[in-house]
């Protein structure tokens, strides 16, 4: 299998506050992996540098063998959005939606390839079969919507265009048990051949069984493979 | 009660409106408050003046003083105008966003740097032509019409209509467009906008464009009324920025509503007998702060119900 993102050395932080400790990952085509941690022990700064959104960052990044990291110490963003045309798609942790915008047009914002917005309509039709309560939700503003159904609108945006490696951050947050077993199996529905995914979460149970790997971070190192468990 | 009074207070609204809509885009989309506003609608009545002293003797020759000259001098002004604006809006860019854009503090930096290309601006302006001013041709031409009992002065009714078209149309292209989508997503969540493949770069420059655009057409506009000077655009930056506050730094619905209350009260405190023109200022400012008192983030609160 061909690896798909190599991170050597990846140190990043916000300001003075250092929060990954050259942290080594690899994940190959293919892999499903989840990232297990507790709070403010560097998962969610993991996504952000490699999406460039972290305040500074050091380090290699390989996406598919071009390099995507390098040191930075300002300007977090700039160069997320070509990092995100590269072929890597995001759900941040609060989902950073648009709250005037409607359901339709959210997922539209999500098409930024080419072809992808020429076949916004069939695209946005397959999400919808993905998630079914949107469906009846599509010209509704996401700025009313509950939690669920925000969650369901940030990952059917991160879904609009074919990307190789997927990070989502913490699919299970702030949601009602039901709802989030739901968007986990949505989740796992998605096929994974010739790309990858990476979920950051800290219900273990929810992860258990359904990824390859399970790997625990603790204070912004990562700590190894994790065992599944079971609790049933 | 006269009924003229209303047409007055429209007529100011929808040059103030032009002003604020332009900031509170900027502002939310882009993350500056751009002081040069000021500049670009001094710059733009300018270039709108230089340009039909230019073409007046060549459309003199072209159509004598039919109506067809006096429709070939409006263009001429409008156009300039607007090109000159949106020309001003990619100089701020250069200037102010491109090279800044990405360093901390990017907010006081960007203001610090829009302030000082609207006093150079002005100063060149002065340096150039002098303090005298300059009337525009009326491109609405002289005279009243009456609808209802009510006279209405064509500059009057002209800016209005002029007004609501643009506006209408910078709307729908938000509304409809792609790169309008995606200027109100960055609007709304600029990391969301990041994440779907949106540029803050390259979206920054149409949004620039635009509002600049917006400026020139006010500054067209409005010198139907008043003259062009060097510092004419202070009192419409002035102005255009609290009602873009008053309305809730990047609603546009709330510029709006904030435009035309500003508008009626300009329009009432100068006929009330004990107030009169010279309290317009201290009324409006007494209202804005009042409002922004009881409500520190603005109107636009009011007008929608989403929540973040």
């Amino acid at each position: 299998m061909p690896e798909l993102l190599k991170i050597r050395g990846l140190t990043a932080g916000y300001g003075p506050l250092r929060v990954l400790h050259e942290v080594d990952l690899t994940v190959k085509a293919g892999e499903r992996i989840g990232l297990v941690g507790l709070n403010g022990h560097g998962k969610t700064t993991l996504f952000r540098a490699i999406t460039h959104m972290a305040g500074w960052q050091q380090g290699s990044i390989k996406l598919d063998g071009v390099e995507i990291g390098g040191t930075r110490s300002l300007g977090a963003g700039r160069r997320t959005s070509g990092i995100v045309r590269m072929g890597v798609a995001m759900a941040p942790q609060g989902d950073a939606i648009f709250p005037g915008l409607t359901v339709n047009q959210h997922l539209d914002c999500g098409a930024f390839t080419r072809t992808a917005w020429r076949e916004r309509r069939q695209r946005r039709e397959h999400i919808l079969e993905i998630f079914p309560p949107l469906r009846a939700l599509q010209n509704s503003l996401v700025g009313k919507l509950s939690g669920g159904e925000r969650r369901m609108v940030s990952l059917g945006r991160m879904l609009m265009v074919e990307a190789e490696l997927y990070l989502i951050d913490e699919p299970s947050l702030g949601l009602a048990p039901k709802i989030s077993r739901a968007v986990m199996d949505a989740i796992w529905s998605l096929p994974t051949e010739g790309r990858a995914m990476i979920v950051a979460e800290q219900n273990v149970t929810l992860l258990s069984g359904r990824v390859d790997r399970m790997i625990g971070m603790h204070a912004g190192r990562m700590r190894g493979e994790v065992g599944h468990v079971a609790l049933n | 009660m006269d009924f003229g009074i209303v047409i007055y207070a429209l007529n100011l609204a929808a040059i103030y409106g032009l002003m604020a809509i332009g900031i509170s885009i900027l502002w939310s989309s882009v993350g500056m408050i751009n002081m040069a506003h000021g500049a670009t609608f001094a710059v733009s009545g300018y270039a709108a003046w230089i340009a039909s002293e230019a073409m007046k003797p060549v459309i003199a020759a072209a159509f004598g003083k039919t109506l067809l000259a006096s429709m070939a001098t409006a263009s001429v002004v409008v156009g300039v105008a607007l090109i000159a604006g949106a020309l001003m809006g990619v100089v701020i860019y250069l200037l102010a966003f491109l090279p800044i854009h990405d360093k901390p503090n990017f907010a006081v930096r960007s203001l610090i740097i829009t302030l000082a290309i609207n006093i150079a601006t002005v100063q060149a302006l002065l340096f150039f032509f002098g303090p005298r001013s300059r009337g525009l041709p009326k491109i609405f031409g002289f005279g009243r019409f009456e609808v209802l009992g009510v006279s209405i002065r064509y500059d009057q009714a002209g800016t209005i209509i002029c007004t609501v078209v643009l506006l209408g149309l910078v709307l729908e292209w938000l509304r409809h467009s792609r790169k309008g989508l995606e200027i109100r997503a960055m609007m709304q969540n600029s990391e969301g906008a990041a994440l779907s493949g949106v540029s803050v770069r390259w979206t920054a420059l149409p949004v620039m464009v635009v509002t600049g655009a917006l400026a020139g057409m006010a500054a067209a506009l409005l010198s139907q009324t008043i003259f062009v000077s060097p510092t004419a655009g202070a009192i419409p930056l002035i102005k255009g920025l609290t009602i873009a506050l008053l309305g809730g730094l990047g609603s546009v619905p709330g510029a709006v509503l904030g435009a035309l209350l500003i508008g009626f009260l300009e329009a009432i405190t100068g006929v009330i007998p004990f107030l009169g023109q010279r309290y317009v200022m201290f009324v409006q400012f007494a209202f804005i702060i009042t409002v922004l008192v009881i409500r520190p983030r603005g109107l636009g609160g009011l007008l929608d119900d989403t929540r973040e």
